[in-house]
């Protein structure tokens, strides 16, 4: 019985520690799809001249994971309900900033981002794309960084943590 | 002899897991938070060896005291 507690405090903390590396590891995954996804809708805005809902539409099918989602809802919601693109923009991103690895930082680049969105002729809309994708790639650098440097070291604290409790407790 | 050979190896486990813990974290850079391991690893191992103490001591004075 005692051993079958102590399998069961490792596998929990090793799960722990493997699953916040994971979020550290897919940070960078994501932002790159981001800012994937911003140059094209640069593309769509500048050459295609497509309405914002179709190249959000666009967008989603081009990426994939939650960045892919977040696209899709933005769209969902200008189709359906929301008043201005403001508000669809902000409310999805709620979701988002729950459904991804993004920390406050990113999250806030996107905010004032949809803040511009859909106010400007297209010359200053590219201004404000430029913009923000000069941002997410400073912010994708230090992502880079911290993966190196934090990923193993969640993997190992779990466990150690684990392997701690278990000498702790018995 | 009634002594728990069980204790020593616990502190020396407690031991090597902390000292393991603090190479890792001094390894990425946090060596505050390494440092406050070490410290609670070493109350905790002082924890240990003063219950084994109190063991001891209220056996002298069960001995020579005559009480218990």
């Amino acid at each position: 019985m005692n051993w079958l507690g102590a399998v069961l405090i490792l596998v929990s903390t090793t799960w722990i520690g493997f699953e916040l590396a994971k979020k550290v590891r897919e940070r960078p995954k994501q932002l790159r799809q981001l800012k994937v996804g911003l140059q094209s809708l640069e593309a769509e805005i500048m050459y295609g001249l497509i309405p914002l809902d179709e190249a959000f539409l666009h967008l989603s099918s081009q990426l994939k994971g939650p960045v892919a989602r977040f696209f899709l809802e933005v769209s969902n919601r200008l189709d359906e309900s929301a008043s201005s693109v403001l508000e669809a923009w902000e409310e999805s991103l709620a979701g988002l900033s729950d459904a991804s690895a993004f920390k406050k930082e990113e999250i806030e680049i996107l905010r004032q981002f949809g803040a511009t969105l859909g106010r400007h002729d297209r010359e200053n809309q590219q201004r404000q794309i430029k913009l923000t994708l000069s941002h997410l790639e400073r912010e994708l650098a230090e992502a880079n960084e911290a993966q190196v440097k934090y990923e193993r070291m969640y993997k190992s604290l779990g466990i150690l943590t684990g392997l701690l409790l278990i000498i702790l407790l018995f | 002899m009634g002594f728990d050979v069980n204790v020593v190896f616990q502190i020396a486990g407690l031991g090597i897991i902390v000292a393991m813990l603090h190479s890792v974290l001094k390894m990425v850079g946090k060596e505050d938070y390494a440092h406050w391991v070490t410290l609670l690893g070493f109350i905790v191992a002082l924890f240990i060896v003063i219950s084994l103490l109190s063991d001891l001591f209220q056996k002298v004075k069960g001995v020579f005291l005559f009480q218990n």
